[in-house]
């Protein structure tokens, strides 16, 4: 085989890819498998022999889907993130919504709203575990504190930005004020509830994963402090991946309740 | 003037009703769980008298702005390249936004047993926290930018470099902006969770041996001077990030 031949046809190759209809799926798919091929490589060549690896992992995903130690620091994990959330959230909506329209809640606590949610939440972890001790509540609280804050202050900001005309006619109408906070505020201001909760959700994740590693608790966290500590990086990152699609998965399903709650209402505008 | 006067005056009222409430809940806690008030700035002070605060102050902060620096580089660059090049763009985007929504503390014990507890694993760590959201919303940015406004400058035959200069850079800054406050406020956890997980050091370990001492007003006086480094690099971002949202706003 000569030389200029094989210009010829690597340069007819390229040419045949550039004018090649790419659809979006095909060049998603295409850029996953080569973010695989080339981890695999990369650690191949330079890494440690125990550094994950896609086949590492491919390898080792039978084994983690059938232990059930793995299944039962899911749930305890996610579980104790949802109960979290929970909390975070009727309590958030309580304290946002007294922030929002009554005056004097909201200028005696913002300074402490404020402040707490733009602190790192990991610094409590000494404090949490002083109260709580080394046991599930920690990471109970841990989440509920991560969480918070922000469904407070954005359901604060919904409170306060509702219409002055929708209050008029609740008044006019003689509603009372249980009616106005469930039949006008509360509904006003569920675009941003919905944007705190996206927010507060990675927080929890991370809230309850920093939780299990500091106090060594049982769980997905620390599933992923012991598999690595042991050199077993294929089983860590098989947790790692559970905790990334569960993020994912709850984007998804806040989406949805989005598209379903709020039609009229398009989520990117407030991506930010 | 008078408002801000108003602003002020209710903090300081806010402020000394929350101390107050501090006290009172302290004396009946007790000092084993929630030392007084008074007792946790006292020690503060210590801290500050003694050289202790500043220097963990220094090292947190050495740590927090090279990764975030590197975040900014990094997620500002590969942002923009990205919206230029749209197959790229929309190949990688469904990878970007699962590693957004991924908790990245999850990998801190791969970096430690990977790059050991060194400055670099450490500011990797900051990195790691910082750089999704400043990426996504440079993405996000840059997106934006109307197909006219590229095909002006296009059909003024304006090259690659000017459409960057003069239209390109200038767009995306305020989502740039937004994506910085947000890197700030992940960058600080996973400052603190370097601190924490990797290897003692500034801040973090500042509250983490009061905690093992059970110095209670020392772990107390450490959260609330994080609380503060929070609000006040919060507020600067903040800050800028208003002011650049001002003049989008006259763009407009």
């Amino acid at each position: 085989m000569s030389a200029p031949s094989l210009t010829v046809a690597r340069a007819t190759g390229w040419a045949r890819f550039r004018a090649l209809p790419l659809s979006d799926a095909g060049a998603r798919i295409l850029a996953g498998v080569a973010i695989i091929v080339i981890w695999e490589i990369a650690v191949r060549l330079w890494a440690p022999a125990y550094v994950a690896k896609p086949t590492g992992i491919a390898l080792a995903l039978p084994r983690v889907v059938a232990n059930a130690a793995f299944w039962e620091a899911a749930a305890v994990t996610l579980g104790g993130v949802l109960q979290g959330l929970i909390i975070a959230l009727v309590a958030g909506t309580v304290v946002g919504a007294a922030m929002g329209r009554i005056r004097l809640v909201e200028s005696l606590l913002q300074v402490y709203v404020n402040g707490f949610f733009a602190m790192p939440m990991v610094a409590i972890l000494p404090l949490v575990t002083l109260w709580f001790g080394y046991t599930g509540d920690a990471r109970l609280a841990t989440v509920v504190f991560a969480a918070f804050f922000s469904i407070a202050l954005n359901v604060a900001d919904g409170a306060r930005a509702v219409p002055p005309e929708y209050i008029e006619v609740s008044r006019a109408f003689r509603g009372s004020a249980w009616s106005r906070l469930f039949e006008v505020i509360l509904p006003s201001s569920v675009p941003y509830l919905l944007a705190g909760l996206r927010l507060a959700a990675g927080r929890a994740l991370i809230g309850a994963i920093v939780a299990e590693f500091f106090a060594a608790l049982p769980g997905l966290g620390y599933f992923i402090l012991f598999h690595t500590r042991t050199f077993r990086h294929n089983e860590a990152f098989v947790a790692v991946a559970v905790l990334a699609l569960a993020g994912v998965l709850f984007e998804f399903a806040l989406a949805r309740a989005t598209a379903r709650l709020l039609p009229w209402y398009r989520r990117d505008e407030k991506a930010a | 003037m008078r408002a801000r006067g108003a602003a002020a005056a209710t903090y300081a009222v806010s402020l000394a009703l929350g101390i107050a409430v501090w006290e009172a809940a302290a004396s009946r806690i007790g000092p084993a769980f929630l030392p007084s008030f008074t007792a946790t700035a006292t020690r503060i002070y210590d801290h500050a008298l003694s050289g202790v605060l500043a220097s963990a102050l220094q090292s947190s902060m050495l740590l927090f702005f090279t990764g975030l620096t590197f975040a900014i580089v990094a997620g500002v660059a590969i942002g923009l390249v990205l919206a230029r090049a749209r197959h790229l763009r929309v190949a990688l985007e469904p990878y970007i936004m699962v590693l957004y929504a991924t908790p990245m503390v999850a990998l801190i014990p791969f970096i430690l047993s990977m790059l050991g507890f060194g400055f670099t694993a450490k500011a990797l760590t900051v990195f790691l926290f910082a750089v999704f959201p400043i990426l996504y919303n440079t993405i996000e940015g840059a997106r934006s930018l109307k197909p006219e406004m590229l095909e002006v400058a296009q059909s003024f035959r304006s090259g690659e470099w000017g459409i960057w200069r003069d239209v390109l850079i200038p767009y995306t800054l305020p989502f740039v902006m937004t994506g910085i406050r947000l890197g700030i406020g992940r960058g600080l956890v996973g400052m603190v969770a370097a601190e924490f997980f990797l290897s003692g050091s500034g801040l973090g370990l500042l509250i983490f041996r009061s905690g093992q001492d059970f110095d209670v007003p020392g772990l107390y006086g450490g959260i609330i001077v994080i609380a503060i480094v929070g609000v006040v690099l919060m507020g600067l971002g903040r800050a800028v990030e208003n002011r650049v949202a001002a003049w989008r706003g006259l763009e407009r």
